[in-house]
């Protein structure tokens, strides 16, 4: 347990390179990709000439690293500057939708724990039987199935058939919890179907190389109940392993949501890094960039700790 | 043009200009009275955020969407054909070709309380025409100075000819933005919290996200809006656009896609419309290097392809085929040229053929990645590959292939939609001029700059449209593009809500909307 604040402080020292690695990186390739910001901003009208003074207007006629220093400058002293494209601040931005985008992962990964976790636990204690076949093969499904599809015939079927959801949009959670959990329900679902699928597959998997080890054929042998050593030694073996599963699946939910919050017209930082990494907004891009970097170190960190918490060895590895 | 010409000019324009006022101040009081109801906030789904609503710095068309509700222009013009309109501007004339007169409207007030007069239309022109970050200086470049005569009363005097100006006045540099909002601002950017005089005034936007506008209880209009407000709706993705306006989460989607009336017209509980607009669906030509400098091989592209076919897989059959830039229903077309090209397999070998290349060709082309995109010009590569032509296409993100074929001149061909402009010679200005972003080969065509001058010169609209009917009949022959139809306007509404008109423009206006509730 001592072990631990060495570790966040490990964790926390990692944080400043792994951020100026990452928005470097994301600013490199956004260069590397063929246009010009320039040439959006100068739009429908556009004149060569035109193009050429928006270049030097907004410093985008400067040398890469310099751009990308000035960038970091500001950055550093809190300030993630203005949207190429609308001139909003960026902080503006980023927490008018993270809210969104933070709540359809939560709400997916609790469906998807609340589910996934007891689908896999299912069949890893009846291995051969029907149940087991079922779960695997609906798990494969659930792999399969794309996201943006099932959404699609989500909305059809219970917002547009059944009046039972909103097809569009999101509210906020503090002034209206109700209707955003409401709005939050049928892409949170969509998305939580993999997770599910993921989780099923990789708990029935860790749980049945548990439950045929040496150590739970003793305990077997020693007569406690079936559900004690599933409950006491079985799932908390499972628990690192879903720990850090779980840990994975955040970053997959948050890339998840570039698609979902397109077919359900949610203002969410997915569609926000998206849009402006195609219009080259890269301001807006670094900025996002910067935030999802932290909230994956700080999961990422959680998982650790909690791992640590439940097997004192991870502290020290 | 003789000076009696010009009398007679200034007596019609001053005789029109006088009906329209009567009609639009008339309005309110008869056609929509009878059935127009007042309040309600209409939903809006728009696919794309604003560039700004400074219109100085916004930049696209789709910026129009919300423009309109915000701001009065100078001149206003009939959605469906375009003729002109008083608007702040009760009338304007022509003294001289060079010299266009204004009479403003009186005791028009700003959203912020301060006056609408000459000295803010001066102070306005002159931001659009000088201001570092001003996106509109190419509207303005035939205008000179302008002069403040009286309160009511300002002068234009041009460099040049340009009898278009009055159209172009109905546009970005047409639209009067408060002075005291744009000195009041840090830097003097209003991007995001512009003034005007419009049905409207404007509330909060987030971006990407919503808009929001409220009724401005002191329009100079009066009785006018009928909406209480309009709370605009971004969503990016077309078909969800349309599924809101079905669960009924939307009153009204715009700027819609053929695909998406198709889609609608299945669901009992919306109306969708398509009506003509002056979006063009075409592929932009570099003929100022091989192999598109050969005319022959330009006009075998144009014979090559079967319009028909397109229009029916691209537009779901609800665009116009055409072989000019400009719709049947617009003021300045000649309908004759939008036939030019029959289809011609034949013809179009045996003009390659005779352009030195027998075996056919092959040419770089560039154009966008979207799937709808993909979809026709994948019509447009098999029909090409009939006649021997081989398209080595690179589809990129539209902004990438603007770069790599517009700024980085590569390949010979672009195959892109063209955006819409009040008046036909900003079109024509923009596609085919020599500094023209959309025209990489640098190159004006011998004749070119003389019959787009001419629709300048001529003042009155029959002359003008014959000027532009000549200039259309140049570049049709010449092949300067390929054109491939020209685009429906599409939206999705709710039973509910009426007067609500796809303008020719593609640029929707509000002020007249109403909800049934």
């Amino acid at each position: 347990m001592s072990r631990l604040p060495a570790l966040i402080g490990r964790r926390l020292w990692q944080l400043l390179p792994i951020i100026i690695f990452a928005t470097f990186v994301v600013f490199s390739l956004l260069q590397l990709v063929p246009g010009d910001p320039a040439v959006t901003l100068a739009g429908d009208y556009a004149s060569k000439e035109r193009i050429e003074e928006i270049r030097k207007l907004y410093g985008l006629d400067q040398p890469l690293i310099v751009q990308y220093g000035v960038w970091l400058l500001h950055a550093v002293k809190g300030d993630l500057g203005k949207s190429l494209l609308s001139s909003a601040p960026v902080i503006e931005l980023i927490a008018q939708r993270l809210p969104n985008t933070i709540l359809i992962a939560t709400y997916s990964l609790i469906i998807a724990t609340l589910i996934g976790v007891p689908l896999g636990v299912l069949a890893a204690t009846r291995v051969g039987s029907r149940i087991d076949t079922l779960v695997t093969s609906v798990a494969s499904l659930g792999v399969a199935l794309p996201s943006f599809w099932l959404a699609i015939i989500l909305v059809a079927n219970l917002s547009l058939g059944l009046h039972l959801f909103p097809a569009t949009g999101a509210k906020p959670l503090l002034v209206d919890p109700k209707g955003a959990l409401l709005s939050a329900t049928l892409p949170a679902v969509a998305l939580a179907v993999g997770v599910i699928a993921e989780l099923a597959r990789q708990v029935r998997s860790a749980l049945i190389e548990v439950l045929s080890s040496q150590h739970y054929r003793t305990l077997r042998a020693k007569g406690l109940s079936p559900m004690s050593m599933l409950w006491k030694h079985g799932l908390r073996n499972v628990s690192v392993t879903l720990l850090t599963l779980l840990g994975l699946q955040v970053n997959r939910l948050f890339s998840g949501a570039v698609v979902i919050e397109a077919v359900f017209a949610i203002p969410g930082a997915g569609s926000l890094v998206a849009y402006s990494a195609i219009n080259k907004d890269f301001p807006v891009v670094q900025g996002v960039v910067l935030v999802l970097v932290v909230i994956v170190i700080a999961v990422n960190l959680a998982v650790d700790i909690f791992n640590a918490l439940l097997d004192p060895r991870a502290a020290s590895s | 043009m003789t000076k009696k010409d010009m009398n007679m000019i200034d007596r019609r324009d001053v005789m029109k200009g006088t009906a329209a006022v009567a009609g639009a101040l008339l309005m309110p009081a008869t056609g929509w009275a009878q059935a127009a109801k007042r309040g309600g906030t209409l939903r809006v789904a728009i696919p794309y955020n604003p560039g700004a609503i400074d219109p100085m710095t916004g930049r696209n068309l789709t910026d129009f969407d919300t423009l309109y509700a915000i701001f009065d222009g100078l001149i206003d013009f009939d959605p469906k054909t375009l003729d002109l309109k008083p608007c702040l501007a009760k009338s304007w004339k022509f003294s001289d070709p060079k010299t266009l007169v204004l009479e403003l409207v009186d005791g028009v007030k700003f959203h912020d309380g301060t006056a609408f007069d000459s000295e803010v239309v001066k102070f306005n022109l002159d931001r659009y025409k000088s201001d570092p970050r001003s996106n509109v200086k190419a509207d303005l470049s035939t205008l000179d100075s302008v002069e403040v005569n009286s309160p009511t009363q300002v002068t234009l005097k041009l460099n040049r000819p340009n009898a278009g100006m009055p159209n172009i006045l109905t546009n970005r540099v047409g639209l009067m933005v408060s002075p005291k909002s744009i000195k009041d601002a840090p830097g003097g950017n209003i991007d995001r919290t512009a003034i005007g005089t419009g049905p409207f005034k404007f509330v909060s936007w987030q971006d990407n996200d919503a808009l929001s506008v409220v009724r401005n209880q002191d329009y100079w209009r009066k009785g006018l809006p009928y909406l209480d407000g309009i709370n605009f709706k971004i969503i990016n993705e077309l078909n969800t656009a349309v599924r809101a306006v079905v669960a009924g989460e939307a009153d009204l989607a715009i700027n819609l896609q053929p695909a998406q009336k198709a889609v609608a017209d299945r669901s009992p509980s919306v109306i969708a419309t398509a009506s003509p607009s002056l979006v063009l669906f075409g592929a932009f030509l570099n003929y100022g290097k091989p192999p598109l400098d050969n005319l022959k091989v330009r006009q075998a592209l144009n014979h090559a392809i079967n319009r028909d076919e397109i229009n029916k897989i691209s537009a779901v059959g609800l665009g116009q085929p055409s072989s000019a830039i400009l719709p049947k229903e617009h003021w300045a077309c000649d309908a004759a040229n939008q036939n030019f090209y029959k289809y011609d397999p034949e013809k179009a070998k045996r003009l390659l053929a005779e352009a030195g290349h027998p075996n056919g060709l092959e040419i770089e082309t560039y154009g966008w990645a979207d799937q709808l995109a993909m979809q026709r010009q994948e019509v447009i590569i098999s029909q090409l590959a009939k006649v021997g032509v081989k398209i080595k296409l690179t589809p990129l993100a539209p902004q990438q292939a603007v770069q790599a074929y517009m700024v980085e001149k590569k390949g010979s061909m672009f195959i892109s939609p063209s955006s819409a402009y009040p008046d036909p010679s900003q079109l024509y200005e923009a596609l085919f001029g020599k500094t023209a972003l959309r025209n990489p080969s640098g190159i004006e065509l011998p004749g070119f700059r003389e019959l787009l001058d001419a629709t300048m010169e001529a003042q009155e609209q029959d002359k003008r449209k014959a000027a532009f009917v000549k200039l259309q009949q140049f570049v049709t022959e010449q092949a300067l593009q390929l054109v491939q139809y020209i685009s429906p306007a599409v939206s999705v509404h709710s039973p509910k809500v009426k007067n609500h008109v796809d303008s020719l423009l593609s640029v929707p206006k509000f002020t007249e909307t109403w909800i049934d509730a």
